[in-house]
C-alpha cells in the first residue's frame, strides 16, 4: 500500500520538510508515501505540513526514537 | 499581479543581515513556507543584500566568524544543505528572491553580480507585497 519510501534519518528542520516536498511533487494523486525522520521536530512539523497543503497524513508511528508517517498524495 | 488577490497564503521577510545565522534562517523559513504551498516572497536589503551575490559564502558573526567551516561542517552531519544549495531549493521551490534597488547603489552592486532569478525592487512594491502577506517577519 506504500507506493513510495523517504528516509529523513540524520536531518534537521526543515530538511525533511524540503525533501517531503520535492518527493510529493514527483508522485501521482492518490499514491502513498511513506516517511521516516528522527528529528524530534518533525513530530509537529509533519502533521502541519500535511494539513496545510491538503496531504492526508493517514498514520504517525514511532519505534525506536524513530517517526513514520504515511502520507497519501491529494 | 495584484498583490491583494485570493490565492495561496503568502509570506513576506525583509533580510537586512548577512551573517550566517541570518542567512540559514532565511533560507529555511523560506523554504519552509514554500513547503507549506505558501507564496514566499523575500526581500534582501543592506548587508543582506550580500546573501545575493553569485556564489556568497555567509559567515558567522564577529568572533565566531573563524569558526564557520566548522559550523557548516556540523550542519551537513545533521542534513542540513551548504547556504547556496539552499538557495538554489529556495529557488527550485518557487520562492522569489528581491533585491532593495536602493541597497544595490549604496554597495554598489550591479544585477550581473547577483545570482539569477533575483528581482529588483523598492520599497513601495516589497510594502504593496507585504500588505498583501499573511505572514510578515523580519530577519535583522
Amino acid at each position: 500500500m506504500v507506493d513510495v519510501k523517504l528516509d529523513c534519518k540524520g536531518m534537521m528542520c526543515p530538511m525533511p520538510i524540503v525533501h517531503i516536498t520535492k518527493k510529493i511533487k514527483t508522485m501521482e494523486p492518490g499514491s502513498v508515501l511513506e516517511v521516516v525522520a528522527d528529528d524530534v521536530g518533525s513530530k509537529e512539523d509533519v502533521p502541519a505540513w500535511a494539513s496545510r497543503t491538503g496531504n492526508e497524513l493517514m498514520e504517525t508511528r514511532e519505534e525506536n526514537g524513530n517517526y513514520y508517517f504515511v502520507i497519501k498524495k491529494k | 499581479m495584484d498583490s491583494n488577490e485570493v490565492g495561496p497564503e503568502k509570506v513576506a521577510i525583509v533580510v537586512s543581515e548577512g551573517s550566517y545565522d541570518k542567512a540559514m534562517a532565511s533560507v529555511f523559513l523560506g523554504s519552509t513556507a514554500a513547503g507549506l504551498g505558501m507564496d514566499v516572497h523575500l526581500f534582501f536589503t543592506f548587508f543582506g543584500l550580500d546573501l545575493l551575490k553569485k556564489n556568497k559564502r555567509p559567515k558567522l558573526k564577529g568572533m565566531f566568524r573563524p569558526f564557520t567551516g566548522m559550523f557548516e561542517k556540523k550542519m551537513k552531519g545533521i542534513g542540513v544543505e551548504s547556504f547556496q544549495v539552499m538557495m538554489d531549493t529556495c529557488s527550485e521551490m518557487g520562492v522569489k528572491f528581491y533585491a532593495c534597488s536602493t541597497s544595490m547603489e549604496a554597495m554598489g552592486l550591479k544585477m550581473e553580480d547577483l545570482r539569477d532569478g533575483v528581482d529588483i525592487l523598492g520599497a513601495s512594491k516589497f510594502l504593496d507585497i507585504a500588505a498583501g502577506s499573511n505572514i510578515q517577519l523580519f530577519i535583522g
